[in-house]
């Protein structure tokens, strides 16, 4: 249980043209499980590393439970971490990996004997415990590779993309493992990923950073519904969201954006007031898959929800839905279709557009603008 | 059923095994003479074929090398010498695969700066030729007091090979991955016990290698061991040139053979047993395991 402040963290590599991290500040609450997310080279991992103390820093702090420990030796931090590739000493047994540990901080044996048991049961690798990490499958050896963090208990626990050497469906399994764990032990995680599912599903707040800064902090909900910039926006989400550069206009009923479709059709989008010192502007307009559907009685008549007809150039049936891809704007933009109301390729089908949760960018800075 | 002829019985196979039998006989029949000649009487020798198996065994040539042959003056044998090889060749083996493998831990996983330039420095040692070092060996061996001793002769060894034996762990250490050395160092471990309970208990191929390797190296030397060490030092090479050049009587064809296969005994010994070992050792890393 225990509080981690990343103040101003900058870092660069010896020789390096660029700044690595460029001065990132995260509290961490007791108990919370933070999710880095960011593109290969964003600087995700070098920040756990320099958490865990297996990387200096150049200028900042990295305070932990009040103590600023950006000076201390990695094994005097109190830290465990999960490896991507689970790092198992392959000439020790489960058991010893997991004792490893213990054994050097001088634990007595009898009661590294109890932790091991302990972690074992936690984690039901019991049976595996006097077999060769060579010996497990991968599953297994991630099993294992969480024990020997687990067994530490330890102030804080990393996770350097953990599960991204698992296939499809013991990824899913393992993900809702952590996340019962995470439940149960209440411990502070702060977890690297470039999977934004896994991001979504397991953090209380997500970090997503880019070339070394962080884009944005907060809860799934907050970097999905309304992230901070295109950047944010286009990284969370799969399909990804969709940008339309379109004109606000004022039209009778309230302020609108026209779309053209791929077959010269048009539409008049409505868009919320808060655009209104936009007028005679470009915006950006940024929509989801899940904004565009199928006419939806229900919503017919509310406020920001229009129809109209548009050509489908492509259907990805995934099962529950079926993406449909249509053209606004000389864009290709995602829609989100019910598979009872089926649509063809090739040809126009009535599309409803949800607007009220879509969310506008200023096309020069590519920040969101605030509503 | 269909006329297929056997992959063994191919005329291309017959080929290729006969070839590789013939190069495996030249190889052997230089080992055969000794072996046959080291069995046979001085009569025999004189009077019979070179590579006919003798009229009458006999262990004689092989008692007189080890505990009769005349080495210049004195005339107690080879055995002598052959502990001298071991008392040198084991601890020169030792400390020098020990040292290569803390040299190459250092340089693979604890990089500083300037590390890769002092490994492409210490790459060097491996050309430099014999002959080069000896002067100045000498004179530093006589500085020591090291002079025309065994643990002079260690010394010289140990220099020598730890070049070779840097450059074996060094690469074997490099494939193994960092995460390892990282999650070593958060469980507590430091510098050492990461090197003692991490990686060498992994070293085992990459051991054997550098054991076989420096043993053939060591034991086999003839320069060093004629250069720095003398009378009683001197290790079995040294000791068998002695022998065979030495020129009282008759020439004993069946001691000196003998006293051939007696030192090269050791070496084939370590490769009988650590063999497999060489082999995967060379390649491990090479293909993912």
């Amino acid at each position: 249980m225990s509080q981690l402040e990343l103040r101003k963290i900058r870092k660069t590599y010896p020789g390096a043209a660029e700044e690595t991290l460029k001065g990132i500040d995260i509290d961490i609450a007791s108990g919370e499980f933070l999710i880095l997310v960011g593109p290969s080279g964003c600087g995700k991992s070098t920040l756990m590393n320099t958490i865990a103390g297996l990387e200096s820093i150049s200028e900042g702090e990295i305070v932990l439970d009040g103590k600023d420990v950006s000076g201390v030796e990695p094994k005097d931090r109190d830290i465990a971490m999960v490896f991507q590739s689970y790092a198992l000493y392959p000439t020790m047994s489960v058991r010893e990996n997991i004792a490893f540990g213990l054994k050097i901080r001088g634990m007595p044996k009898d009661q590294i004997e109890q932790e091991v048991e302990r972690v074992a049961d936690l984690l039901q690798i019991s049976h595996l415990l006097d077999k060769k990490p060579s010996r497990l499958s991968g599953g297994q050896q991630q099993r294992v590779a969480m024990g020997r963090a687990l067994a530490r208990r330890p102030r804080i626990y990393l996770f350097d993309e953990p599960l991204s050497n698992l296939d499809a469906k013991l990824r899913v399994e393992m993900r809702t493992e952590i996340k019962k764990l995470h439940q149960r032990l209440q411990t502070t995680i702060v977890y690297v990923t470039h999977d934004q599912i896994e991001a979504m599903t397991l953090a209380d707040r997500i970090a997503v950073l880019k070339d070394g800064e962080l884009q944005q902090l907060g809860t799934p909900k907050q970097v999905y519904d309304s992230p901070q910039n295109m950047f944010v926006a286009g990284f969370m989400g799969s399909p990804a969201m969709s940008f339309v550069h379109v004109n606000v206009e004022q039209g009778e009923q309230g302020l609108q954006a026209e779309v053209q479709g791929g077959d010269g059709h048009s539409l008049k989008l409505p868009l919320p007031e808060y655009l209104a010192d936009r007028v005679g502007k470009k915006v950006v307009l940024g929509i989801r898959p899940e904004h565009i559907t199928q006419p939806q009685d229900q919503k017919s008549d509310q406020a920001l929800v229009t129809t109209g007809e548009f050509t489908i150039e492509v259907t990805e049936p995934t099962g529950p839905d079926v993406i449909a891809l249509i053209r606004l704007n000389d864009t290709n933009v995602h829609c989100r279709i019910d598979p009872e109301h089926p649509v063809t390729w090739g040809e126009t089908a009535e599309l409803m557009f949800d607007m009220k949760k879509v969310v506008f960018f200023d096309p020069d800075t590519e920040q969101r603008i605030a509503s | 059923m269909t006329d297929v002829t056997r992959p063994g019985l191919r005329p291309s196979r017959i080929a290729i095994y006969g070839l590789l039998i013939l190069a495996c006989l030249v190889y052997l029949v230089p080992l055969f003479i000794m072996l046959v000649t080291s069995f046979k009487t001085p009569m025999d020798i004189r009077t019979g074929n070179l590579v006919a198996l003798p009229t009458e065994w006999t262990t004689i040539g092989w008692t007189k090398a080890w505990s009769q042959a005349c080495t210049g003056v004195q005339c107690d044998g080879i055995s002598g010498y052959f502990w001298n090889s071991f008392k040198m060749t084991v601890p020169a083996v030792m400390i020098s695969t020990l040292l290569g493998a803390f040299n190459g831990y250092v340089l693979a996983k604890w990089k500083f700066r300037g590390s890769d330039l002092l490994f492409g420095l210490l790459l060097f040692g491996c050309f430099v030729p014999f002959q080069v070092v000896l002067l100045p060996m000498a004179a530093t061996l006589g500085q020591l007091g090291l002079a025309n001793t065994t643990p002079g002769l260690v010394l010289v060894h140990v220099i020598y090979g730890v070049a070779f034996t840097t450059l074996f762990f060094r690469n074997y250490y490099v494939a193994i991955p960092d995460a390892l050395i990282k999650a070593a160092r958060l469980d507590g471990a430091g510098f050492f016990t990461i090197f003692f309970r991490i990686l060498l208990p992994m070293s085992t191929p990459i051991f054997m290698v550098s054991l076989i390797w420096q043993f053939t190296q060591i034991w086999n030397d003839f320069l060093f061991g004629v250069v720095f060490a003398s009378g009683d030092s001197q290790p079995i090479t040294v000791a068998l040139n002695n022998l065979v050049n030495t020129s009282t009587g008759v020439k004993e064809y069946n001691v000196d053979m003998a006293a051939a296969m007696i030192a090269a005994l050791p070496t084939l010994v370590v490769y009988i047993v650590a063999g497999k070992y060489f082999i995967r050792g060379l390649t491990a890393g090479s293909v993912k395991g």
